[in-house]
């Protein structure tokens, strides 16, 4: 533990030193944080026209009326809530998103910069090599999952109707950011440290964990369509399978990790 | 101490080190040899514990180097690696406080502290590396390499590209180390480095071609010679010697070279045949060839016995 600890410490440091890496996570969080506003605030405001005005959201306003956290709402404030609630699941993609480049040259940027060798001939073992990486990763995805979901509802409290708010912190919304969230950026910052200890160039591994927001971004879709909803037991189902992807990940990586190919062959 | 046994690596169809043996022992400086290519770095790092030998053993203090038990092993070795490896962006007293953690030492930052001091750093522990001179980093290379007090030390190539006074350093350095009892496996291509502190030498191509202390390597290739000057032409001289039983005397001005198979006893011997004909002898040393000289000599031979072999014995 105290090996991974004094790695993690390590690229902690060195990413305080090289911001720069969190800009498409910066990117990706605005992104994720204005998309809902515009739909559900700014474009009403301009377009002069409520939402609930539009007969294309009057499923949702009879579908989600009566739900505890959408009970006492008016129309527009049903849809509102519909909306935030929904594109929380986009605010998943952020840390992983934001993530993954740091992830993707976790590896290769130790060999690159030619501190892989040193770093191999400690006692550090293959798995607190890979555990330091991807926690290295992992520590701010959730840190940025935790500020943009408190932006989040800073932004709902002040700019939607009041009460929506509420929509926000059910047991399902909760585990979507804190349960799916960061284990689906476990899961996606392993395959990228995986692919990152396999190839040559880090875009090749990031470009393969990105892969992983492909699932997540299809459940937003068929969310919104209401053809699937993500109840409580939905999100415990996932959150198992993940946990197991993530088991099956670890030790994948431990053995495709292979010292002498990433020693001798890599230039 | 440590002992290399028949250690063999290949690589796809490509044979890197060939059954390759040594044994070390505590105090020594053992300089590893050879053209580049030769399979230095590859020996250094199955020494480590970092790549597997295709066949043959590492044997460390009793223990044989494995996948298991390498992590522990490598926790008593220190391995400087042919580029110094340090985190650019950190300073050098966060580069080095990782590697205490990471080998487990109990107070890391004093002993950060200590190895900053003992290698002149103190003035420089905030110091982003990444803005240090190469000399610098490859002394912070060093520091970290000897952090956790290892009883092996491999050093690949560990002056290579610095100035003349930081390769002093190194050298004195590596010195120190031996005094302490520290077994020090030194690769490098700077012969004069390895004259000044090798204890043995091994010449490496792929095997071992020669193995030995600097001086038995000398006498094995040239023999011993003594260089005698004299206050006159040498030349006259030289059939003197012959006389008394030399059969190989050179002269070159006023200076005799003469092969002797006893130095110690030779030398008065030849000093008072010299000044019974009439020489008058400056100095009397003995004659040591260049270890680049050996070293030459040495990949030579191997040139020719390779060419044999793969020509067959000359024709009668």
């Amino acid at each position: 533990m105290t090996r991974i600890l004094a790695l993690l410490d390590k690229d902690v440091a060195d990413l305080r030193q090289n911001p720069s890496l969190l800009i498409p996570a910066v990117l990706t969080g605005l992104f994720s944080l204005l998309l809902p506003f515009v739909i559900a605030i700014i474009i009403p405001v301009f377009a002069d026209e409520r939402l609930s005005d539009s007969s294309d959201f009057e499923i949702v306003v009879e579908t989600y009326k009566n739900q505890p956290a959408m009970r006492g709402l008016d129309p527009e404030g049903t849809i509102q809530a519909w909306i935030f609630q929904h594109f929380l699941v986009l605010l998943v993609l952020t840390p992983i998103a934001g993530s993954m480049s740091v992830a993707a040259h976790s590896v290769i940027g130790e060999k690159q910069a030619r501190t892989l060798e040193p770093l191999l001939a400690t006692p550090i073992t293959t798995f607190e090599l890979l555990a330091a990486k991807v926690l290295g990763s992992l520590l701010p995805a959730l840190l940025l999952t935790a500020i943009c979901f408190s932006v989040y509802v800073a932004g709902v409290v002040i700019f939607a109707q009041p009460g929506v708010y509420r929509a926000l912190f059910t047991p399902a919304s909760l585990g979507i950011v804190f349960l799916l969230g960061p284990l689906a950026s476990l899961a996606a910052l392993q395959l990228a440290v995986c692919v990152s200890s396999r190839v040559n160039d880090p875009r090749s591994a990031q470009q393969i964990g990105v892969l992983v927001i492909l699932p997540i971004a299809g459940l937003l879709v068929v969310q919104l369509t209401g053809s699937f909803a993500l109840t409580g037991p939905v999100i415990m189902f996932i959150a198992l399978a993940l946990l197991g992807v993530n088991t099956g990940l670890m030790l994948l990586g431990i053995r495709l990790f292979d010292r002498e190919a990433i020693l001798t062959r890599w230039k | 101490m440590l002992t290399a046994s028949h250690l063999t690596r290949r690589f796809g169809s490509r044979l890197a080190v060939d059954d390759v043996s040594f044994e070390l022992v505590p105090g020594e400086v053992f300089a590893l040899l050879g053209p580049n290519g030769a399979g230095k770095t590859t020996t250094l790092r199955m020494l480590a514990g970092l790549i597997e030998p295709s066949s043959g053993s590492v044997r460390f203090k009793g223990d044989t180097m494995s996948p298991q038990t390498a992590p522990r092993l490598r926790g008593q070795i220190g391995f400087l690696t042919e580029a110094p490896g340090l985190w650019e962006r950190l300073d050098v007293r966060r580069n080095l406080l990782v590697y205490a953690r990471l080998h487990g030492l109990p107070k890391p930052n004093q002993a950060v502290s200590q190895a900053l001091e003992t290698f002149g750093l103190l003035d420089r522990a905030n110091d982003i590396a990444g803005q240090l001179s190469k000399g610098l980093k490859q002394r912070v290379a060093l520091a970290r390499t000897l952090l956790h007090k290892p009883s092996v030390v491999l050093l690949d190539e560990p002056t290579a590209g610095l100035d003349p006074e930081s390769a002093r350093e190194v050298r004195e350095l590596v010195l120190r180390l031996r005094e302490t009892q520290n077994t020090i496996v030194i690769s490098t291509h700077n012969l004069d480095e390895v004259d000044r502190i090798a204890s043995r030498v091994a010449v490496l191509r792929t095997r071992l071609i020669a193995f030995d202390t600097p001086a038995a390597l000398r006498a094995r290739l040239f023999g011993t010679r003594l260089r005698i000057t004299l206050g006159q032409a040498a030349a006259p001289f030289a059939s003197t010697l012959i006389a008394s039983g030399f059969d190989d005397v050179r002269a070159d001005g006023p200076v005799l070279s003469i092969a002797v198979s006893n130095e110690p006893s030779s030398a008065p011997l030849i000093v008072r045949s010299l000044v019974q004909a009439g020489a008058d002898v400056f100095s009397v040393l003995a004659e040591e060839p260049r270890l680049e000289d050996v070293y030459l000599r040495l990949l030579e031979n191997e040139d020719q016995s390779a060419s044999t072999t793969m020509n067959g014995p000359p024709a009668a």
